[in-house]
């Protein structure tokens, strides 16, 4: 049996319905993190007897879940503010209600990112200095960072917002370098802005300008502009640009990476000497898969409100949520709203010097 | 240590039997690898621990009188300490059966050492007869061996739901020796048959799936704490408000318990269908009615009232999630499930 409880564990509020596996993978994964000894609460909110039959069939402690009831799920395909608009049971809107409610400390969900986002933001506080939320991604690099070894580096925004300002970039550099500090436990994390050039003078006006207020006005690990190929090779550890641009650079790397394996599967078939030359790579193969694994990672921050949203990846599977959820609770305990918070008003001091 | 809670005066079934197993129900044991088989063979009453609940579960169910039988598969060499550890933790009881595997070993009867429908079958059909007719039951296990099958054939047997060819055959797969083969159905042929057993209650030590249980029916519930025990028995109305409130504060001020645990644990089995939702009601309603006392550290009354009620209000309107069926147990396809094997398939057991 598990040990008893001895402190408030963090609570977090997972969206079963959400992901597209349903709700099978979403209540396993809570199910194995109550098993951990990490002490972790999860609130599994969504359809009650559908949340019950999958817990009844593994192996779970209940002392450590409980089941909030939601009457409706937004689908993966639908509309998200039409969806949140007909469904007022959502079981996204109401996990969000349940953090803003205090009931819960942070919401993980594989669902509908954009209905996600809009539920977060509907009932959610920015922090104070934060003008935009940002969506962020983890992305697989040749360079690891941190004490943790981390393979992967942080790229915000990837979609919350699209037109920026050069304050909003700079936000998201705060916000991006404090997430990166607490989770690849990486005490100076290296910041990037996302150009088309290494050049301070490189990019739109808004990188630009970006690029002199975070040289000037933060205390951030500021490493100047990359480029897209820096990405992959893991020069920065925090990758900020502006919502439209870093959702095509996400979307192309999803891209490159399915069309690598393609051609693998393709030289497989096509000749036997290639398919023994796989054969002998596939023990590095699976190394390297190891590490890179961002089902690992559990899932990628929404930063910028005052409480913590997770957006797991839609096709994750238990292990992606437990380590989510994990993720989720580290946070919470670390405190990262008012991190970022004192991050801001260091950065605004400076400013007005 | 601190000393136990004294348990209180209402109990409310005299002509009931409470058969317990030890390890792993009562006792914390672990002996899932050999070095903790060794520890916990060599340790001392004092060092032993109790599962959170189960001595004050034990205590109040004692208290009104209640017979309090134990049936264990730990070898009888250690009795001596376990009934020490049972003293230290206030609990009185009027059986303790241990199973005689020095004689097993030394009589080369090793498949005995190590199987349990052979032994513990016929020490609760023995136990049965002892008692009058009238004297209803229920009896606690765990998930780490095959206590939900032994409990529910027992109950079936004296029930008369089971026939003698039935059991038979469920000897015989079991791998049970001849002699005690002879015995058990003796003893089944001779006990009065009653339906007696009201509930058996498996403790989810190994965390197994409820769904595992659901082959037996509503009348054996998992538990995976003695509170949600405690809860059962009181919807059952073999515990009073006073009894339950009891148990939680040990499990709370002994085992560091928070109500977070307790309030899921009620939501668990209310969504699961093994308790009632008017029964944290009709609870609250007691313990405010009789004005139980408040104990130690625990919060007041009302406050824990209010936890357990959000609770039960964030499951909605949903219905639980179905009780089992009340259909007759598959005892030769349970078998298959829950009694192990080792290596060979049931036929090459032979009777």
């Amino acid at each position: 049996m598990t040990p008893p409880i001895s402190k408030r564990s963090a609570v977090i509020a997972i969206d079963a319905m959400g992901g597209d596996h349903g709700a099978e993978e979403v209540v396993r994964g809570a199910a194995a993190l109550s098993l951990e000894p990490t002490y972790v609460q999860t609130v599994l909110v969504g359809d009650g007897d559908v949340i019950s039959k999958i817990l009844s069939g593994v192996r779970h402690n209940p002392e450590r879940i409980s089941l909030h009831h939601a009457s409706q799920a937004v689908r993966m395909d639908e509309s998200p503010a039409q969806a949140l608009e007909t469904k007022p049971d959502a079981s996204i809107l109401v996990a969000a209600r349940l953090v803003k409610e205090g009931s819960a400390d942070a919401l993980v969900s594989a669902g509908n990112t954009g209905a996600s986002v809009l539920a977060c933001a509907k009932l959610w506080n920015k922090i104070p200095g934060i003008r935009r939320a940002a969506l962020a991604a983890v992305y697989p690099t040749e360079t690891r960072r941190g004490e943790k070894d981390d393979p992967f580096s942080l790229i915000l925004d990837v979609g919350a917002t699209l037109d920026v300002t050069a304050e909003d970039l700079a936000g998201f550099a705060i916000m991006g370098s404090a997430y990166a500090q607490l989770v690849s436990k990486n005490r100076r994390p290296r910041v990037a802005l996302l150009s088309n050039g290494a050049e301070a003078g490189k990019g739109p006006p808004e990188i630009v300008a970006a690029h002199r207020l975070l040289t000037e006005a933060t205390d951030l690990n500021f490493v100047g502009n990359i480029e897209g190929v820096d990405i992959p090779r893991g020069t920065a550890d925090v990758v900020v640009c502006s919502g439209f641009v870093g959702n095509v650079v996400l979307k192309m790397l999803e891209g490159v990476h399915g069309t690598i394996m393609r051609l693998a599967s393709y030289a497989y078939k096509e000749r036997l000497i290639w398919r023994a030359g796989l054969m002998m790579l596939s023990g590095g193969l699976n190394r390297l898969k190891q590490i890179t694994d961002w089902e690992e990672y559990g899932g990628a921050p929404v930063l910028g409100f005052d409480k913590l949203f997770i957006k797991a990846h839609g096709r994750s599977g238990a292990r992606a949520i437990t380590n989510a959820a994990k993720v989720a609770a580290k946070v919470v305990d670390a405190d990262l709203a008012k991190q970022i918070e004192e991050a801001v008003r260091r950065f605004d001091a400076r400013r007005a010097a | 240590m601190a000393e136990p809670l004294s348990p209180s005066s209402s109990a409310l079934r005299r002509a009931h039997v409470y058969r317990w197993d030890l390890d792993k129900t009562y006792l914390r044991t672990d002996f899932d690898t050999l070095k903790a088989l060794v520890r916990t063979a060599f340790e001392g009453a004092e060092r032993k621990q109790a599962v959170p609940g189960a001595a004050a579960l034990l205590r109040e169910l004692r208290a009104g009188g209640a017979r309090i039988c134990f049936v264990s598969g730990s070898p009888r060499q250690m009795r001596r300490v376990l009934t020490k550890k049972l003293r230290l933790d206030g609990v009185e009881f009027d059986e303790f059966i241990l199973k005689p595997n020095l004689r097993n070993m030394l009589t080369g009867r090793f498949r005995a050492m190590r199987e349990q429908v052979g032994y513990k079958l016929p020490a609760l059909l023995s136990g049965r007869a002892g008692v009058p007719e009238s004297f209803h039951e229920s009896c606690f296990g765990d998930d780490a061996e095959a206590d939900g099958f032994i409990y529910s054939l027992y109950a079936d047997l004296i029930a008369g739901r089971v026939d003698r060819p039935l059991l038979q055959k469920i000897l015989a797969g079991a791998g049970v020796y001849p002699d005690a083969v002879a015995r058990t159905l003796a003893l089944a042929d001779a006990i009065p048959r009653a339906e007696a057993v009201n509930r058996i209650f498996i403790h989810l030590d190994r965390l197994s799936p409820t769904a595992r249980f659901d082959r037996y029916g509503p009348r054996l519930v998992p538990i995976f704490n003695y509170f949600q025990a405690a809860l059962v028995l009181y919807e059952d109305g073999d515990l009073t408000a006073h009894s339950v409130v009891r148990v939680v504060f040990e499990m709370i001020e002994r085992f560091d318990y928070k109500l977070d645990a307790l309030r899921n644990s009620l939501q668990d089995l209310l969504r699961r269908g093994r308790l009632s939702r008017e029964t944290p009601r009709k609870l609250g309603i007691e313990i405010e009615k009789e004005r139980v006392p408040q104990l130690g550290t625990l919060p007041d009354a009302r406050e824990i009232l209010a936890q357990f009620a959000s609770r039960v209000t964030e499951l909605g309107e949903t219905p639980a999630y179905s009780r089992p069926s009340n259909q007759p147990v598959d005892y030769l396809a349970a078998m298959e499930v829950d009694l192990p094997r080792k290596g060979r398939t049931r036929k090459d057991i032979a009777p």
